[in-house]
């Protein structure tokens, strides 16, 4: 650090040889790691892709199309800020879109049926969204916070009492229905009110917008039944939750003319790999044949290399995530928040939050194969009756004993992460808050989350990247290895994509060994590096903003 | 919630206002109670099965029996061959990342630019974010063929007969260890170097000597128990890694070396050792996990000492994090 003495160069006496020679030393060791596991990771992208099979021509094909392009457009990117910004919007929208209309069908019509979704769409969302959507219109309405808190506690109650009717009028419906009522038409009122407010446009181009999403949904209904991978409900919840936040990305990158060349991006991949294909097809190029291919991701596992797959794995660790991420957000901030705003730092009761900070802290420390034996203690094998409940834990290997015993295994990082992002929040804020007079969670609510909510999501984005790519806990609490289903409920048996990969990694053909397990662990490490890399876009931005 | 933006109603939602006020905190402190209870059954569990295995198996013979064979008559449950290959594990890992991690500590927080910082922080954490699985594929499919080639290498340029690496072995289990956990190593050093105040730095350099004086005897004698604690870390965290290890390591605890003694003092020779590294190595995590993956029936000696080994691994790394803790307050005291 600081200044370079130039005495070191004056003094003929001051050896500089062994200064230099350790910093290279040192500098060399700081890469080692990142290149041992570089040259492990192109060894296992080389195969998993098949990359060894392609000819020349097709690399000099794709080179030409795609990858030229793609150089181009980012050294042309590179010194103007508007153009990354608006090209990291179109892409991370559109990425969030796809990620979010994957959970959404599996929440929507797998682990909840259409028919119990709309019982407790109509009961408890639908009302939660009416009410907050109408707190941002009328700012006087002081009723509405209470009413959403009633809906809150009565909701669930009058739900789950008239299941058996709602559910009867859902069928009624049909499941592309109850899709059409429950996300198409908020998400027109949705898109309007963005429109309006955050765009800026005119009041009839976004009752346009408005009118016009709801038609789109019935229009491409004819189109949507002659591709047979895309049923009517997919294509109805893919509308909404990829549709919006990409819509939305291109409508804001559109209204800024500096931004707009950022468009070129999402050309230059389509045009490029169809241009690609041509040449490939024209000249008769030899293409690879990669492992990891569409047959893949969608077959189950197989004694044959040919046809095994990870399709069960997959969805198994989307459960998994989904499942994770509610459990860990809620318990998590909410453990933070109590320790960082309301446990008492002086006093007799000090030394009782001591001792909690401290245990989490030992928490993280512990190896996640003892997770895996607190799961099967206290999930698989625990049977206890107190009066008329009977507890028999959640079962073998099922899809809920999983989710809570990873949940436990990265509750205390998630609790530390988003402690630090609360105590990052400067307390002249809060100070402020109360002179106004807002009561203590009032602050909270309004100042210290909103200021914390990107260290804390960084921080649990990080820890579910961890969690998806756990395998110990999963042994311990009996989780399948294998299996040729994905999990059909909460309390199906499941496998999860580093369990999948833990048992091909024994098979001793080198098909196995060198082609599935390569494509298997490739599919894993792009899960995992989105959500990291993700993560780290939510700290970049959120730290631009700070400044 | 809506009610800020209007005339405070001091008089009129009070009751509402404080009732709500400690239902959030209520429920908010049972979310923290949550981590106390996670500890609770944690050891709970653990002691509870662990107790009805050590009425079966005295607690004695577990620590000190020579032998592990659960499933296999005559069973035994001895310790030792586990505790062995948790050991050579974290030695081979440690003499990997240990230096490697100090040595990029320095670079990072003394050589390094902003902006070269900037690119090789994230990356190293890379390192500890991928999934231990995949490490422990890497290993058999990649690195252990690897050594064997090297190893063939050398026997064919100096003819110094090495043996060649069984399919499973504690010498590529150990190298992904070690660089699995570089990243906890060094992250923690550079923040106890990059806490060293300034003014040390100005001293030697105002002595007149050089960045590497400076690096050398100023600021890591300095940060040493930051550094003390980084290592004690990545070694729990050794510890304590399973799959990495079940895949490369393969399931077979390493045999007891043969002890001699030279002059009444007994020792165990370091080629042993050495070369038990070559073979199949498993540690204590290896063997809860094909506890696990076997048919056991719930209730059996087997199936308890799961618990057992579970509890010896959790007070071993608990002890390790504490003491970490202790060491890295010390030196938080010294600079602030």
């Amino acid at each position: 650090m600081a200044t370079t003495s130039p005495t070191e160069t004056e003094f003929g006496e001051v050896s500089r040889i062994k200064g230099i020679v350790f910093k290279y030393v040192s500098f060399a060791a700081s890469i080692v790691g990142i290149l041992a596991l570089g040259v492990l990771l192109a060894y296992v992208f080389w195969d998993a892709l098949g990359l060894a099979s392609a000819g020349t021509g097709w690399y000099l094909a794709y080179t030409g199309t795609l990858l030229v392009p793609l150089l181009a457009f980012f050294a042309y990117a590179r010194t103007r800020p508007a153009v990354v910004a608006g090209t990291f919007e179109l892409f991370s929208m559109t990425l969030a879109g796809v990620l979010l209309t994957g959970a959404g069908v599996i929440i929507l019509s797998i682990i909840a049926s259409p028919g119990v979704w709309f019982a407790y769409f109509l009961t408890v969302v639908g009302p939660i969204v009416g009410l907050y959507v109408y707190g941002q219109y009328d700012r006087e309405a002081t009723w509405v916070g209470l009413a959403m808190l009633g809906v809150v506690l009565l909701g669930p109650v009058v739900g789950t009492l008239g299941l058996g009717p709602l559910t009867t009028v859902g069928s009624l419906l049909g499941s592309p229905g109850i899709y059409f009522l429950s996300l198409v038409v908020p998400a027109a009122a949705v898109a309007a009110y963005l429109s309006a407010e955050r765009l800026d446009f005119s009041r009839r181009r976004s009752l346009g917008i408005g009118v016009g999403l709801p038609v789109l949904a019935i229009a491409a209904v004819p189109l949507v039944d002659t591709v047979p991978a895309i049923s009517r409900s997919v294509w109805l919840i893919g509308l909404v939750l990829l549709g919006l936040p990409a819509g939305f990305a291109v409508a804001n990158t559109a209204r800024t003319r500096e931004r707009w060349p950022a468009f070129a991006f999402p050309a230059i991949v389509v045009l490029g790999f169809l241009a690609g294909e041509a040449v490939v097809t024209a000249i008769g190029a030899t293409p690879p044949t990669p492992w990891l291919d569409w047959q893949y991701v969608t077959s189950g596992p197989s004694q044959t290399a040919a046809e095994a797959g990870l399709y069960p794995a997959i969805i198994g660790s989307i459960f998994l995530i989904v499942l994770v991420s509610v459990f860990t957000f809620v318990f998590g901030v909410g453990a933070a928040i109590y320790l960082e705003e309301y446990a008492p730092g002086s006093g007799p009761l000090a030394a009782v939050t001591r001792i909690i900070k401290v245990n989490i802290s030992n928490l993280a420390g512990v190896p996640s194969v003892v997770y895996g034996l607190l799961g099967l203690g206290i999930f698989v094998n625990i049977e206890s009756q107190v009066g008329p409940f009977t507890y028999a834990g959640f079962g073998v290997g099922t899809v809920l004993t999983a989710a809570m015993t990873l949940s436990l295994l990265i509750l205390p990082i998630v609790i530390i992460s988003a402690q630090e992002a609360i105590r990052s929040v400067p307390d002249s804020l809060r100070q402020a808050s109360y002179g106004m007079g807002a009561t203590r969670w009032q602050t909270i609510r309004n100042v210290v989350l909103p200021r914390s909510l990107p260290g804390i999501l960084t921080g649990t984005i990080l820890a579910l990247g961890r969690a998806i790519g756990e395998t110990a806990p999963l042994i311990m609490v009996g989780a399948a290895t294998t299996k040729f289903s994905p999990p059909s409920g909460l309390f199906g048996k499941l496998t999860a994509m580093p369990m999948q990969i833990f048992a091909w990694a024994f098979e001793p053909s080198d098909e196995f060994r060198y082609g599935v397990v390569a494509a298997g662990v490739v599919t894993l490490l792009v899960v995992m590096l989105t959500m990291n890399s993700v993560a780290i876009l939510v700290r970049n931005k959120y730290q631009q903003e700070a400044n | 919630m809506s009610n800020e933006g209007q005339a405070p109603d001091l008089a009129g939602d009070r009751g509402f206002r404080s009732v709500r006020e400690s239902a959030y905190k209520y429920a908010l402190a049972g979310c923290a109670v949550l981590s106390v209870l996670t500890t609770v059954s944690i050891i709970g569990v653990l002691v509870l099965d662990a107790a009805e295995f050590f009425a079966e198996v005295p607690v004695l013979a577990f620590l000190t029996g020579t032998t592990f064979s659960p499933n296999l008559e005559p069973v035994s449950f001895g310790v030792l061959p586990l505790v062995l290959g948790t050991i050579l594990i974290t030695i081979g890992a440690g003499a990997l990342a240990l230096p490697t991690g100090v040595l990029t500590a320095i670079y990072l927080s003394e050589y390094a630019s902003d902006r070269t910082r900037s690119i090789l922080k994230p990356m190293l954490e890379v390192l500890a974010g991928v999934p231990t699985v995949v490490y422990g594929y890497f290993a058999i499919v990649y690195v252990t063929p690897a050594l064997n080639a090297a190893i063939t290498g050398l026997n064919g340029v100096f003819g110094t007969g090495f043996d060649e690496l069984g399919l499973f072995n504690g010498l590529s289990a150990s190298i992904v260890v070690g660089i699995m956990i570089i990243p906890m190593v060094s992250s923690i050093s550079e923040d106890a170097m990059s806490s060293v105040p300034d003014s040390l730095r100005q001293a030697g350099y105002g002595l007149g000597a050089t960045k590497f004086n400076v690096s050398l005897t100023i600021v890591v004698p300095a940060a040493v128990s930051g550094i003390a604690s980084s290592f004690i870390l990545a070694i729990s965290r050794a510890i304590g890694e399973t799959m990495a290890v079940v895949l490369a390591a393969g399931s077979q605890p390493p045999d007891m070396p043969p002890v001699q003694q030279a002059f009444g003092i007994p020792y165990v020779a370091p080629t042993d050792v050495l070369g038990l590294f070559t073979e199949s190595s498993a540690t204590m995590t290896v063997a809860m996990v094909n506890i696990a993956q076997g048919d056991i029936s719930g209730g059996s000696t087997a199936y308890q000492s799961l618990f057992a080994i579970g509890l010896t691994l959790f007070v071993i790394t608990l002890a390790m994090n504490v003491v970490s803790d202790l060491v890295a307050s010390r030196y938080r005291e010294v600079y602030e």
